[in-house]
């Protein structure tokens, strides 16, 4: 039976975490994600918990400490956020590429430059391309929920791939809000026993991680892309069985809002979804036949399951935390443009970029998005909008 | 039993074949930790020469006996820390073992090395000190000495080699307070196994072995020399042998039988990295030399 309770992005975590009794735990503070550590260590120091705790002097360390622990086929943790990640990022590509599962949660920010510790999810975008899964949560309840989904996921024996848990940073990581928390015999229920590899057997020596050759590299490399793929059905099944336990459908790879009928879309990842379905809710009440999806897999990347549910509509408009450097787009826009590319799907496609640095991403924001969406043809351009402070100005007087 | 009859007695865990230079004592440094800590040790092995000379196996085959694994330049110290709080849940007696260069030890990974002595955990951190990285073509490390002409610090019409002097990573992890710090050479066999066997019994904290490896490619002599050099840089008190445990410094045998040290210039000359230096460089080398001495007889007589 779950308990009801009131909690921060960050308590979700760690709460999720208790849950899964991960075996060692690495990890360094950082804002907006230091809770997170706080609560792990005050958990084992109150003997709710039993992980080992290795507290390390920085993120680089933390993501090797449980990268050593993973050779031995340990279920491990760590969480970070922004330049911490950018700190880890040598043995976060190694983590993944050596194909040792496990989950990670970022509480995204913005990278620096100019200075900042505020929300945005560039930290995350930036690395989609290092071998991980990437979820995007929109609120705290999908948080807890993923951390949980994340471990089963990852270590199914057809994926072994690592996961970040991507919320955003403050806006989530922060905000309290109403959670059901389930049962330590629920989670055990729906988490197989941990089963992954295991190297370093001194009865049984073997090298690990040498320097390879191309021509067998390569072959990692497509059995890595090849497992991703799979992980679609995983990531599938996962929140089916998910949802038929605890209740919670949260869509799998792609979450969808009002899409039945909709001819105009809008495209959201993360906390901005929320204001994304009020603006939805207002342009359906002005008669228009908008809908909402929320891209929640970044990696793997539903392509086929995105071009699917935009064939047919009128128009769609994304909305990015984040920005794709030499693109005048933002990352998700570029993914998205890409993915139609593949599967020929063919609409005209409106950008914008918005809550940058912690910037609110306003309603108000994304209610003219969904405005300028509904007459796409006088808006299409090259290039997006800027939801900067003068957005409204501008726009509206146009 | 004597060294000699202990280590014809032990297991050669390191494969034959390895494609270290010739005289390289990094490889007879491996060789003889793996004898003493015997099959029950997983080895971590980062980017350097032992890595380079085939630790880490060729077609399909491994170059040592026991597992191994290669973590990247910065992290072995973490790494195997993660290694070893996974052991302790398995079997918490086997021996974690780093062997790791001077670059990936007194520049790169000093930080996690730090870390883990600061936490306590029960390593073996093995420094292979031959003063640059070797395997990548004598680049500068921390543990250059002064005066050392490297790849990076190359003398011409203005440069003189290395400027600074070498970075004191033994003296850190004791001043730390690391479970055990000891160095050792080579060319003094029954030292150094009493004190590798010495580093299996710590339990309560790191273990911070600091070797120093004469490289006859690297620091430009025959690979015939090498002995004889670890054995000059011994006798003129260039490298000091000593032990570190519970805030007490001990001396070593083979360093305090130096009654009349050797000039340090014996040690210096023929080897080619020193061959630009001038008398008053080497008088700089010479003062450095023994303010380190008098710091450690110092520590030691306390």
């Amino acid at each position: 039976m779950s308990m009801i309770d009131a909690l921060t992005g960050n308590e979700c975590v760690a709460e999720a975490v208790r849950l899964c009794r991960p075996d060692i735990i690495a990890a360094y503070p950082i804002t907006p994600q230091s809770v997170v550590v706080e609560l792990l260590a005050s958990m084992v120091a109150d003997g709710k918990l039993g992980s080992k705790v290795v507290d390390v002097e920085s993120e680089h360390s933390s993501m090797s400490v449980v990268k050593g622990a993973a050779m031995l086929g340990k279920r491990v943790f760590t969480a970070t956020a922004g330049q911490g990640l950018a700190y880890m990022y040598e043995p976060y590509f190694s983590m993944s590429t050596m194909r040792f599962p496990m989950v990670m949660t970022l509480a995204c920010r913005e990278m620096i430059s100019p200075g900042t510790v505020w929300c945005g999810l560039q930290d995350a975008l930036s690395v989609r391309d290092a071998g991980w899964m990437q979820v995007f949560c929109e609120n705290n309840q999908e948080i807890l929920d993923m951390v949980i989904q994340g471990y089963r996921i990852a270590e199914d024996h057809g994926v072994l791939i690592p996961i970040n848990v991507c919320y955003d940073g403050f806006y989530l990581s922060h905000q309290t809000e109403r959670v059901e928390l389930p049962e330590p015999s629920e989670v055990d229920a729906y988490l197989p026993p941990i089963d992954l590899p295991q190297y370093l057997d001194v009865n049984e020596p073997a090298i690990v991680d040498p320097n390879t050759v191309g021509s067998f590299l390569i072959r990692y490399r497509e059995d890595h892309l090849a497992c991703m793929q799979h992980a679609k059905s995983v990531i599938a099944d996962a929140n089916r069985e998910f949802a038929a336990r605890f209740g919670r459908d949260w869509g799998g790879l792609l979450g969808s809002y009002r899409m039945e009928d909709a001819d105009y879309v809008l495209v959201t990842m993360g906390a901005t979804t929320g204001a994304a379905r009020v603006a939805v809710d207002i342009m359906r009440e002005r008669g228009l036949r908008m809908g909402l999806l929320k891209l929640r897999f970044m990696r793997p990347f539903p392509d086929a399951e995105l071009a699917d549910m935009l064939r047919g509509r009128r128009a769609c408009a994304v909305i990015d935390r984040s920005v794709s450097f030499g693109w005048d787009r933002g990352v998700l826009s570029v993914e998205l443009a890409a993915a139609c590319g593949a599967h020929g799907v063919e609409l005209p496609v409106l950008s914008f970029i918005g809550g940058l640095g912690g910037l609110d991403l306003r309603t108000e924001y994304v209610v003219r998005a969904a405005e300028m969406l509904a007459d796409a043809p006088a808006y299409l351009k090259d290039g997006a909008y800027w939801m900067n402070e003068d957005f409204l100005g501008e726009e509206l007087g146009k | 039993m004597n060294t000699v009859d202990y280590l014809a007695s032990r297991e050669d865990l390191v494969s034959p074949g390895i494609s270290a230079c010739q005289g390289c004592m990094a490889e007879l440094s491996l060789r003889v930790l793996l004898k003493c800590l015997g099959r029950k040790t997983v080895l971590v092995v980062p980017p350097g020469c032992m890595a380079g000379a085939g630790v880490g196996g060729w077609n399909k085959s491994m170059g040592v006996k026991v597992p191994c694994a290669m973590p990247q330049l910065g992290n072995s110290a973490s790494m195997l820390a993660g290694i070893k709080a996974a052991y302790d849940l398995v079997d918490p007696d086997v021996h974690c073992v780093a062997y790791a260069g001077d670059g990936g030890t007194a520049d790169i990974g000093l930080q996690a090395l730090s870390a883990a002595a600061e936490r306590k955990d029960n390593i073996i951190y093995v420094c292979n000190d031959n003063e640059a990285y070797m395997n990548t073509g004598f680049q500068k490390s921390g543990t250059t000495p002064h005066g050392a002409s490297t790849s990076t610090t190359p003398v011409g019409s203005l440069g003189r080699g290395k400027l600074n002097f070498k970075k004191d990573v033994p003296m850190m992890l004791a001043m730390q307070n690391a479970a055990y710090v000891a160095t050792l050479s080579p060319s003094y066999m029954a030292d150094f196994v009493a004190k590798v066997q010495r580093a299996a019994q710590i339990k309560d904290g790191l273990v911070y072995l600091h070797i120093l490896n004469p490289c006859p490619t690297g620091w430009g002599c025959q690979g015939s020399r090498s002995i004889a050099l670890g054995r000059a840089a011994v006798r003129s008190r260039y490298f000091l042998l000593y032990e570190y445990r519970d805030y007490r410094f001990e001396i070593s045998a083979p360093t305090r039988a130096v009654r009349e040290p050797l000039d340090v210039g014996e040690f210096i000359r023929g080897q080619k990295r020193f061959a630009h230096l001038a008398e008053a460089d080497i008088d700089e080398i010479r003062r450095v030399v023994q303010q380190r001495w008098d710091k450690l007889s110092r520590l030691a007589a306390e």
